[in-house]
Order: C-alpha cells, then structure tokens, then sequence
C-alpha cells in the first residue's frame, strides 16, 4: 500500500525511542503489553492488517516497546481500529492488544495527532450521538416507512445531553478540539 | 548340514513400509542351509524373541539370522535370546535391513525388497559358517580418570569418589573450577556462580579418593575397558608445590605483565600467577614464556653474589617467598613431569572455549567497546578486572545503552552451523543483571529466535522483558565505530518490517560455545570420534547419551555438546553411575571378537606390529624365529592386522576370511542387480 510506503521512514532510529513511553502506555490501560513477544496470532486475525494499513496491533506494540512515538504519532492507522476485538481473543499471552491500541489513541489525541476524519467523528458524537450519522438519510427513512430519525440517542434531545455531558467530562473537553458547552451541565450527569 | 533360522523383523512400519516383507521371506527360504523363515512386527519384543527361542528348543535351527534394524543396539539383545534357548550365541547373524536399507531407500520399494534379500542372503552364507566362541572376562583396576576439571567433571569425580573408588582428576590449567568458575551469576535462579561453585571445588580438593592432577593434560592411554593405562604429562610449574602455601607474595612481587585469561584478557596478570583468588588448589605457577628472568635468575643457575654485601641477589619472586617454594637455583625439567595411572573406567568432560570476537569483522571486534559474553560475565563479576563496577573498557565511563547480538557464530554456516543452546539464557542473564543494577540503561537484544526451552527457563525471558530489556528479532548485519567511542548498530526489525539503528556504548556478542582447543587429538588418543560438529560423539544420543564406542570410556558436558550448567552436572553424575558400573562388577566381559595369530603360518615379517591401533602386537620368540603375537587383553578386534597380513596367518574370531568371502559372494553372484 502506497500509504504504508509513506508511513515507515527508510531506517529507524533506536536511539531516536522515547524513553518510558511504554510506562505511559501501561498507565493508560495497557497493563500487559510487556507480556508481547510478537508472536504476530494478533495480526493474524486483524481486518486492519488485511486491509494494508501499516500500524497494526502487532507492530503498534513493537513500535511502543522500541519508544518510536512520533513514528506512531505521524501515521493515521491506530485510527482505522475497528474494536472488533479478535486480537485480544486470540492473543496467548493475555497482551490485549485491543487496550494498546486505545491506550496509544489516548496518547495521539493528547498530542492533537488526529485525523480529521476521527474529529468529525468526535463532534458528530458530540452532536448527535453517532459518530457516523448521515442526514441525508432522513428522507430515505421516511420513504420506506421509518420514523426520519433513528430511535436511538438523536431522536431523545435528553438522551443526547446526558451524552454530552458525560463528554463534557472527559479529556477530549480540556483539549478543546471541539466544541462543547450545548449541555448546560457542568459538573454532574444529572439533566 | 547347519540348520539356519532367518527372522524378519517388520519394525513396525519402518521395514515393511519400505521392504516387500512376504517376497523377501519366500526368498530366504530357498537360501542354501535355510530351515525355516519367520517374520514377526517386532522381533525384538517378548513374542518376538520366544519364537527364535522355541524354534531353538524345538531343535529346528542351530543357527539364527535375524533381519532387522542394527546390531549396534540390538545384536546383545538377540545374542542373549540365543543363549538361552542353550545356543552359542556367537551363532548368531544380523542383517541390517532397516538403517542400511529400508530407511535409506524409502522411495524405492521394489529396490528396497531386492536389497534385503542380497543382505539376508549374505547373512545366511555367513551364519552357515559360523562356529562358537566363548566370552572371556578381565578384572577390573578399581579406580577411574576423569579429565577436565569444570563443573561436570568436578561432579562426576566426586560421585565416583564417594561411590568409594579411587578418582584421579586431570585439569590442563593450574585450577579446578572451569568456565564456571568465571561466570558471574547463573541462570535461572541467578546464583552468585562463585558461592555454589568454591564449596564444591573444595570438596574435590580435600576428598581422601581424589587425586588431584591440575596443569596437566592427557599425554596417552591404552588398554582397553577395566584396565586403561594412562599417561598423564604434568606442565612444570617451577614451584615447588609441597611448599607454595598460595600467600601471593610472589605474584605482588613480580614485574612482568600478561593479559590474564581468567578475565578473559580484558585484565593483566602477572608472569607468576594464581589462576584466581578461589583456586584449588591454590598454588602460584610461573608463566615460563613471559617470565623477565630479573636478576638473571634464570631457572637452574646460581645467584649471583652482591660484589659489596656478599649476598646473593636473588629475583623478586624468590626473595618475596616466604617458604622458599619458589627456588631458582633448582633446575626444573621444562617438560614437566610424566605420571602413570592405571584405571578401569575414563570419563571425558573437557568442557567448552567460547569463541572469539575476532573473526566477526562486520562487529567492529577491534573496538575495546565491543565485547563477547564472556568477557562481560568478567566485567560484571565482583572478582573480574573491574570489581563488579560496570564500566566500559575505552574510557572506564558507565555505559548507558547497551546492545546484545545473539547467535554470533551459531547457526552459522560460516562458523558452526548449530545452535549453541545457551547464549539465549546467558544474554538474559546479563541483561537483566545489567538493567537490575542499572535500571536507566537502554538495554537491547538482537536475536533472530529467543530459544528458552528448559524448567523455570520462560519464565526468566519473562521476567526479562517485563524489566523492559527491548527484544529486537533480526540479526545485526553491522557494528560500526563513530566518534567518542560509540557504535552504531544496524539491523533489521522484522517486527517493524524496516531497517534500524542504534548508538550504542558498548556492544556484546553471544559468540558461540565452542569444543575445547585439542579436544579432536584427545578423543583420537582416546579412540572416540568428534562429530562434524567437533564435540565428542555419543553412542546412541537418546538411550545411551553418556557412553563412547570405547568401552570403558564416557564423556559428561559440553565435550559432548553444549549446555548449561544443570545439564553438564545431570549428565556428569550419570556419566559416573555408568562409568561405576564396570568398577561395582569388579570383571567385565570381553567379547571373543578378537585376532588370533597362527604362529605356523607366520612369516615373522612384523607388518602387523605397527599397524595395530591398541598396541597390542608384539614379536615373541616362537621354536628358533620371532613370530608375532597378540595380546588378547588389549586387542579390540578392529581386523586391521587381519587385512594386512600378507601370510594370511591372522584370524579374526567372528569374522574369519572364510565367512566374508562367503558374504562377498553372496552378496556379488546370487544373480539379480543391486540396487543401491
């Protein structure tokens, strides 16, 4: 994948490896990624490797465990996750890669190394309470009989609030890369 | 008429997979002398056997061939079923069908089937001219050599001595303890090597059975099991011994320096040295080579005498000797010493060297910086060059990445193509004890398989990398020097699936466990092969692991191959349980299998006397001529002589010329290709 190519610079540097991260991965969830020995069982079940993308589980965690940070940092795929969770299923050592890979999320949004793609998806979550909704398919829905919206989140205006401020409450509203404040609730989940 | 039984083994599937059992069977029993053909799945086992056996009392065969897997394991087996069904069990022939036949042509039945009939047919020509013999036995010398002074051969001494027979314990440097002895902590418990190994050396060094015979190498042996005669060559040491109380003085006084090999050359020692500060016996030897001979004093001459004290000025070695051991005026015999022993039974466990840094040029192994495992076990050790401080050599600062290269010179056409077993867990170990100690180092590894196989051993490796030691699969391709003494490291992550690079401050090579220098020239002295590999080759490698093709002779440790330190003294303490057996008995059977010279026939040319590998044919004096003749104690019945006699005066008992002619034969005019 051309992608891929782009991604991975001719010749890591070793030395270059941040020191601690994989401290700070641990601390943000992934408890057990020094368990890994790349055995690449997790890789082999991944749609994320199948689909060409070149962070996937396996090589996030090499590349955590080397402290190759802005490398991960500059690359888009910790993104493309899915949570389909077969890695951590199938995984022998108990790593649970899925939790590495939120945990190295949680260092990219902190860096602001997201793609816009993923803050169109936070503020559509924000918003409406999907992270991929479509208006345009209102009238679709109405054509074949559906009520125009979906009977989740984005058709209970109470429903969204407490949404919203349970998002208000996390990191992602220190960060500031949306928007927030619509709820009105600052400091509990009671609307 | 003899009445031959032939005996087809199945093996299994490993003959009759291959082998065309019931065309083969029909065949033998239209071979000349045949009375009957069986065949059975496993003729080895109970069943098995009871059929040869009832066939026998049933008076229907008086001569058994058995075709099958090998005579090297089953033949005694055979031979004994033979016996007692009241047979002489030198009336008995194996056919090889399987090593030699049914394995090697496994894709070629029909030519499989043709060639156990030529080889049964050779068999039968053979075992219709067979005649009986009669076993001898030889009482046993009661005590044992064991040669090498490591670990393994520290515990297989002891073992024999307090089994309660005599050990004599031969060690080429001028202290027991081996590579052992210079290891820093051992995996996987990371006991402190020098704790558990000095109380064991003591143990050696005041045993009432152990004759200790340090700085001195296995010159010749001959005889065979029971009765080995062995001459060991004693190195002069040039002090005398009875007197050197290992005070040390004389190695403060010495002037003379020398990379010291106990430290891997990464320190000096003296001209005059103790081996190290825990050595048994603890006793000075002098380096005759590196000696300056201050004063003049060479050995053997008179001092001279101070012009204005009337003194005699003596070296500083001597004149620092407080017992007077170290004596120059005594004219010591260069060549040492040479001491006889007479032994039953000879265990070999030479131990390991490991190699060198040198050949790796892509290593940089001209950087001070760049060090094998060995020498960093050294460094870190508290009685190493550095008193345990961990520093590197260029510039005595603390290094603060350091890079590990596995499998330098394993796995290695180039070098030596096996694995050599341990230098996974050793990188380990001192990676860890470095990131234990020094937890901000960036510790590397480089490897292309981390093999931990063994009790408690995964659990080490996981331990390991849970300290944070980075695991790098991907053999280093380059070690280059950059300025301020760093190196830079090029590999390939195969993980990252990219090309990597490190600066690192000191770069480690777990180069690979290596036979012992000389250890192909004392397995020829001693009559047992090395492997391609170099190490001492066991008979069988799973049921006979300790034993050599010379009787009476076993090998324990690395001398057999690599491994760590729990293997070498599991399988010295059965080497000694096997070598004991023979000394327990107190007699061991010697088969008839041996020449015999017809004093008639002789010639006297003596051909034979030099050609016989055992030493032993001599010439005696036979009515007005000399004759040759053997000593049936030290012949091993390898027919060389046999061959050569011109006069055709020497026979081989089992293997008379008459019977392989008659095998030739079968083997040649029977009719029918040969496939093989």
């Amino acid at each position: 994948m051309s992608n891929a190519a782009e991604a991975v610079p001719e010749v890591i540097n070793l030395s270059a490896g941040e020191k601690g991260f994989v401290d700070e991965i641990k601390a943000l969830g992934a408890t057990h990624i020094l368990d890994c020995i790349q055995c690449a069982k997790c890789a082999a079940a991944c749609p994320m490797a199948l689909a060409g993308f070149p962070f996937f589980n396996k090589r996030v965690i090499q590349a955590i465990l080397l402290g190759l940070k802005e490398m991960l940092l500059d690359d888009t795929s910790i993104w493309a996750c899915q949570s389909c969770n077969r890695c951590t299923e199938v995984c022998p050592r108990k790593v649970n890669p899925f939790e590495v890979m939120q945990a190295m999320r949680r260092v990219a949004v902190r860096e602001f190394a997201l793609p816009t793609l993923a803050i169109e998806g936070i503020k559509s979550l924000y918003d409406v309470g999907h992270a991929v909704y479509l208006a345009q398919a209102h009238e679709n829905r109405v054509k074949v009989g559906l009520p125009q919206k979906p009977p989740s989140t984005v058709a209970h205006p109470t429903a969204l609030r407490e949404l919203q401020a349970l998002l208000e409450q996390t990191a992602l509203s220190d960060l500031g890369i949306i928007p927030m404040g619509k709820s009105g609730v600052k400091e509990s989940c009671e609307v | 008429m003899s009445k031959i039984g032939v005996y087809i083994c199945h093996c299994g599937e490993n003959i009759a997979g291959a082998v065309d059992i019931a065309e083969v069977k029909k065949y033998a029993g239209g071979l000349p002398g045949v009375a009957l053909v069986r065949d059975y799945l496993f003729m080895c086992s109970d069943p098995g056997q009871d059929l040869i056996k009832q066939d026998i009392k049933d008076g229907l065969v008086d001569r058994v061939v058995v075709a099958a897997c090998t005579p090297r394991t089953h033949e005694p087996i055979f031979r004994k079923a033979v016996e007692d069904a009241g047979l002489n069990r030198y009336l008995f022939e194996m056919a090889n069908i399987r090593d030699q036949d049914s394995w090697a042509h496994w894709h070629d039945k029909q030519g499989a089937t043709e060639k156990a009939k030529k080889l049964i047919a050779s068999a039968v020509a053979k075992a219709a001219l067979l005649e009986p013999l009669t076993d001898r036995y030889v009482d046993v010398t009661k005590a044992a050599l064991v040669v090498g002074g490591g670990v393994a051969g520290m515990f297989a001494a002891l073992d024999l001595a307090n089994m309660g027979y005599k050990v004599y314990l031969v060690e080429k440097k001028p202290s027991i303890g081996g590579n052992m002895a210079k290891l820093d902590k051992t995996f996987p418990t990371n006991d402190c090597s020098a704790c558990i190994l000095t109380p064991v050396m003591v143990q050696v060094g005041t045993h009432p059975n152990i004759t200790l015979l340090t700085y001195s190498e296995v010159e010749a042996v001959d005889g065979s099991i029971g009765n080995f005669r062995v001459k060991v060559r004693r190195r002069q040491t040039y002090i005398e011994w009875d007197k050197c109380t290992g005070c040390g003085a004389c190695v403060e006084a010495c002037p003379a320096k020398v990379p010291d090999e106990f430290n891997e050359g990464m320190s000096n020692r003296k001209a005059i040295y103790i081996e190290f500060p825990q050595a048994v016996p603890k006793k000075a030897v002098v380096d005759i080579a590196h000696c300056l001979n201050c004063a003049k004093r060479t050995f053997g001459t008179q001092p001279r005498i101070h012009s204005k004290t009337g003194e005699p000025i003596l070296a500083p070695c001597e004149k620092a000797c407080p017992t007077g051991a170290c004596d120059r005026s005594l004219s010591y015999n260069p060549d040492g010493e040479i001491i006889e022993l007479n032994v039953g039974t000879i265990i070999v466990a030479t131990g390991y060297k490991v190699m060198d840094k040198a050949p790796f040029k892509e290593y940089s192994p001209q950087s001070p910086n760049v060090l094998t495992a060995m020498q960093l076990e050294r460094l870190l050790s508290a009685t190493g060059p550095t008193e345990g401080e961990f520093k590197r050599p260029s510039d005595g600062k603390k290094p603060k990445t350091v890079a590990f290269i596995s499998c330098v010179g394993s796995r290695d056409k180039n070098h030596h193509p096996y694995c050599s077993k341990v230098c996974c867990m050793y990188m380990l170990k001192e990676a860890r004890l470095i990131k234990e100690k020094y937890p901000e180092t960036n510790v590397y590894i480089f490897f292309i398989d981390v093999r931990t196989g063994g009790k408690d051993f995964e659990e080490y490796y996981t331990y390991c990398r849970d300290l944070g030691i980075k695991i790098v699969r991907g053999r280093v391709g380059a070690v280059d020097e950059l300025a301020g003494d760093r190196l830079r490291v090029r590999a390939y992550d195969v993980d990252m699936a990219a090309p990597v690079e490190l600066e690192a401050d000191l770069v480690v090579l777990a180069t690979a466990i290596e036979p012992s220098p000389g250890l192909e020239e004392l397995g020829r002295r001693l009559g047992i092969t090395c492997g391609s590999e170099g190490f001492l080759k066991e008979v069988h490698t799973k049921l006979y692991p300790v034993e050599t093709p010379v009787k009476g002779i076993y090998i324990a440790g690395c001398a057999q191959g690599p491994k760590d330190i729990p293997e070498s003294v599991s399988q010295a303490r059965a080497a000694a349980a096997a070598a004991a057996v023979p000394l327990t008995a107190g007699k061991v059977l010697v088969e008839p299998l041996i020449s015999e010279i017809d004093a008639e026939k002789c010639s006297g040319c003596g051909l034979c006397v030099p050609l016989c590998p055992y030493s032993a044919i001599g010439m005696v004096q036979h009515g007005d001529k000399l004759r040759a003749k053997i000593d049936p104690a030290l012949c091993a019945g390898c027919g060389v002589c046999a061959a050569a006699c011109p006069s055709r005066a020497i026979t081989l008992h089992g293997f008379t010329t008459a019977q392989i002619e008659a095998q030739i034969e079968a083997l040649t005019f029977s009719g029918g290709d040969l496939n093989v």
